[in-house]
C-alpha cells in the first residue's frame, strides 16, 4: 500500500506490504523516516496521526494510547496498517533519520536460553536470523505467534553487528506473554519475530558528560547495555557514572557479581548503589559486595542524596517503572538539570 | 480575544498554576511570585494540560515529554521545539485579565526585534481574513509580501496541475511564510499556499519591511539570523520518494 504522510515541513511517501499487517510507524521507520514514536506499543500516544483518505485496520483497538486521541480520525501509527493507500497527516516536524542512526529492520529470531535471575525476572537470550545494529539504551519489539501483540524490551548486551540479543523480562500478574515465557517447561527453541532497535535514550561514549543511571526494577536491562558501552570505550577513566538500581528487597536484587566486576574493571569513578524500598540492607552484605552500596528508600531519593553538588554535568538516564521515572525527573528538574540532560523512553 | 477578566490574584498560589477556559480557549494562569504570566493552556507539541506539569516560579515544563519554557517570556528552553502563545497580563483591584497579544509578538524571527522596530512592523502589517479554500498565492506568483498566521491552518503545495504535491502546513499562531519576499533573488512564488479553514493572517510588504530593518541594524541582523536558520531547516535532509 501506498503511505503518504503529511508532515509540518514536507510530505514523505512509502509503501507498506499490503496484506502482510505492516504497522505504518514500522514501515516508515525501516524506511529511514524519523517518525515520531517512544514506546512504540500503543502506550504512550506519541505517533498519533490524523486519517486523511484511506482505510487502517487496528490491530490493537484498546491500547492505553488511544487515550491521547482526542480528534475524530486520530490513530495509532504503532498499531495501525493499511488496507487501502493511506494519506495521513502528523502535525510535526519529520526529517529522514541522520546519516549513521539504526534504522530498524523486521527479523525472525529464537529463543536460545532462559535462566531465571529471581522469583519473578529472568534473562531471555534470543539469536536474530539478521545481524542487528543498535544503540546502548535501546529497545526491541519481540512477538511470539502464540500471543498476540508485540513487547519493548530493552536488550542488556551491547555489540555491533549482533545476532545474540539479551532481554530482562519480569513476570507480570496476568501478562499473557510474561505467562507464556514464565509456564513451565522450556521455551528454548521457540520462534519470535523481532523489529527494532527502537528508542531515543541512547548512549554515545562523544557524550562528554558524567553519567547518572536511575532504574527501578528491570529498567536496569538498558543501563547494562549503556555500561557495556561505556565500559568497552573506558568511558569511566574520564567521566564519572554512577548507577542506582532500585528494586523492593533483596529476594528482587540481581546483576549483583556483573556490577562488582564492573567496579573492579572501570575503577573508582564508577559507583554502584542498589535501593531497597522495603526493608533495610541485611547485615554482611557490605563484605560480601564490598564495591557496590547498599541503601534503603526509593531510588529517586537515594540518588537526590547521593548526588548532591554532583549533578552539574551529567546525562541523566531513567528507566523504569512510570511512577519511579516520574519521580526521578521531578527529582533531577527540581536539581536544576535541565531536560535536555535527561534521556528515558516513554511507556505510559 | 478582547480583555477578559480570569480569576482574582489570591486564587493561585505562588509558584503555582491554574487553567482557565475563556471562550472555548483554554488559557494557563501562573505565579511567579512577583507577577502573573498567562499563556496557551495546551503544550503546542501535544495538546497536554500544561497544568498538570511542573512550575518552579521560573520555568514550565511539559511532564509529557520535557518541553520547557521560560515563564517570563514563553520563549523555548532545552526540549522544546516550539514558544508558547502569550496574553499580557493585567492586575486590577485583585483581579486578574487577560489580552490576547498580537500575532507578531509570537513570531520565532522577531523575538529579540527592538520594541520601537516591533511597533513599525504592527503598522506595516494589514490584518486580512481568508475563507475556507481561499488561495493566498500560486506558484509564479510575484514574492512581494510575508504572512503572518494569526489563526486558521494554510497548506503548501508544490509541483503543476494535477502533479502537485502537499509541502507542508501551518497551524499555529505566529508562524511566517513567504518570507521569500525578503530575499532578493526570489522573485516568484515556488509553492502555492492555501487557507484549509477560515484563517486570519497579517500580510507585511516584503521590501517595506527589509526598509525598517535597516533603520535598526541590530533588529536586522537578528531577523536575518533567524531568517537563515529557518530556511536551514525547510532544507535539512535529502527529499525522498
Amino acid at each position: 500500500m501506498k503511505i503518504q504522510v503529511n508532515a509540518r515541513n514536507r510530505t514523505h511517501l512509502f509503501e507498506t506490504e499490503a496484506g502482510a499487517g505492516e504497522k505504518i510507524l514500522h514501515a516508515g521507520l525501516m524506511r529511514g523516516i524519523a517518525l515520531p514514536y517512544e514506546c512504540a506499543s500503543g502506550t504512550c500516544g506519541t505517533c498519533k496521526a490524523r486519517l486523511v483518505s484511506g482505510d487502517i485496520s487496528d490491530a490493537w483497538p484498546d491500547a492505553p494510547g488511544r487515550k491521547y486521541l482526542k480528534a475524530a480520525g486520530e490513530f495509532l501509527m504503532c498499531q495501525c496498517s493499511a488496507t487501502t493507500d493511506v494519506v495521513a497527516e502528523v502535525p510535526a516536524f519529520v526529517q529522514l533519520m541522520e546519516t549513521g542512526s539504526c534504522v530498524p529492520l523486521a527479523s525472525k529470531g529464537c529463543i536460545v536460553a532462559t535462566q531465571m535471575l529471581t522469583h519473578d525476572v529472568m534473562t531471555l537470550d534470543i539469536e536474530s536470523a539478521e545481524a542487528i545494529d543498535f544503540d546502548a539504551g535501546q529497545f526491541m519489539l519481540v512477538g511470539v505467534s502464540e500471543v498476540e501483540g508485540m513487547r519493548g524490551w530493552s536488550m542488556v548486551n551491547f555489540d555491533r553487528h549482533a545476532r545474540l540479543l539479551r532481554f530482562l523480562v519480569r513476570r507480570k500478574p496476568g501478562g499473557v506473554l510474561s505467562d507464556w515465557l514464565f509456564a513451565d517447561g522450556s521455551r528454548t527453541g521457540a520462534g519470535v519475530d523481532l523489529y527494532g532497535p527502537l528508542g531515543h535514550a541512547t548512549f554515545y561514549p562523544s557524550l562528554g558528560k558524567d553519567l547518572l543511571c536511575i532504574a527501578g526494577g528491570s529498567g536496569i536491562a538498558g543501563m547494562m547495555s549503556i555500561l557495556a558501552r561505556a565500559e568497552q570505550d573506558n568511558y569511566f577513566e574520564r567521566h564519572d557514572g554512577n548507577v542506582f538500581f532500585g528494586v523492593r528487597s533483596m529476594k528482587d536484587v540481581y546483576f549483583l557479581d556483573e556490577f562488582t566486576r564492573l567496579r573492579a574493571q572501570c575503577g573508582n569513578r564508577l559507583a554502584v548503589t542498589v535501593a531497597l524500598s522495603d526493608e533495610d540492607p541485611p547485615d554482611g552484605l557490605d563484605d560480601e559486595y564490598p564495591l557496590i552500596r547498599f541503601e534503603r528508600g526509593f531510588v529517586h531519593e537515594v540518588a537526590a542524596r547521593q548526588m548532591q553538588q554532583k549533578l552539574a554535568n551529567v546525562m541523566a538516564y531513567l528507566a523504569g517503572p512510570p511512577p519511579a521515572v516520574d519521580a526521578s525527573i521531578r527529582m533531577l528538574l527540581l536539581s536544576r538539570v535541565t531536560a535536555d540532560n535527561i534521556r528515558y523512553d516513554k511507556f505510559s | 480575544m478582547q480583555k477578559e477578566r480570569i480569576c482574582s490574584a489570591t486564587d493561585i498560589p505562588d509558584n503555582g498554576m491554574k487553567t482557565y477556559e475563556i471562550k472555548g480557549v483554554k488559557v494557563l494562569v501562573a505565579n511567579a511570585g512577583e507577577c502573573f504570566y498567562a499563556y496557551q493552556g495546551l503544550c503546542p507539541h501535544q495538546d497536554v494540560c500544561l497544568d498538570e506539569g511542573y512550575f518552579d516560579g521560573s520555568v514550565l515544563t511539559c511532564h509529557q515529554h520535557l518541553w520547557q519554557w521560560d515563564i517570563r517570556t514563553g520563549e523555548a528552553m532545552g526540549l522544546a521545539e516550539a514558544p508558547l502563545e502569550k496574553y499580557e497580563v493585567e492586575v486590577s483591584d485583585g483581579e486578574l485579565f487577560v489580552v490576547q497579544s498580537s500575532a507578531l509578538k509570537a513570531v520565532e524571527m522577531l523575538k529579540d526585534v527592538s520594541a520601537a522596530t516591533l511597533s513599525r512592523l504592527e503598522q506595516l502589517a494589514k490584518r486580512e481574513e481568508y475563507d475556507e479554500g481561499a488561495v493566498v498565492y500560486e506558484v509564479n506568483d510575484p514574492t512581494d509580501d510575508l504572512y503572518v498566521l494569526e489563526s486558521g491552518r494554510v497548506e503548501f503545495t508544490i509541483g503543476r496541475e494535477d502533479r502537485t504535491r502537499l509541502a507542508g502546513f501551518m497551524l499555529r499562531k505566529g508562524e511566517v511564510f513567504g518570507w521569500a519576499a525578503l530575499l532578493e533573488q526570489s522573485p516568484r512564488r515556488i509553492a502555492k499556499a492555501i487557507c484549509h479553514e477560515k484563517s486570519v493572517l497579517l500580510r507585511i510588504d516584503g521590501g517595506a519591511m527589509l526598509e525598517v530593518l535597516e533603520a535598526d541594524p541590530a533588529s536586522g541582523l537578528v531577523v536575518m539570523r533567524r531568517l537563515s536558520e529557518l530556511i536551514a531547516r525547510h532544507m535539512s535532509g535529502p527529499q525522498n520518494g
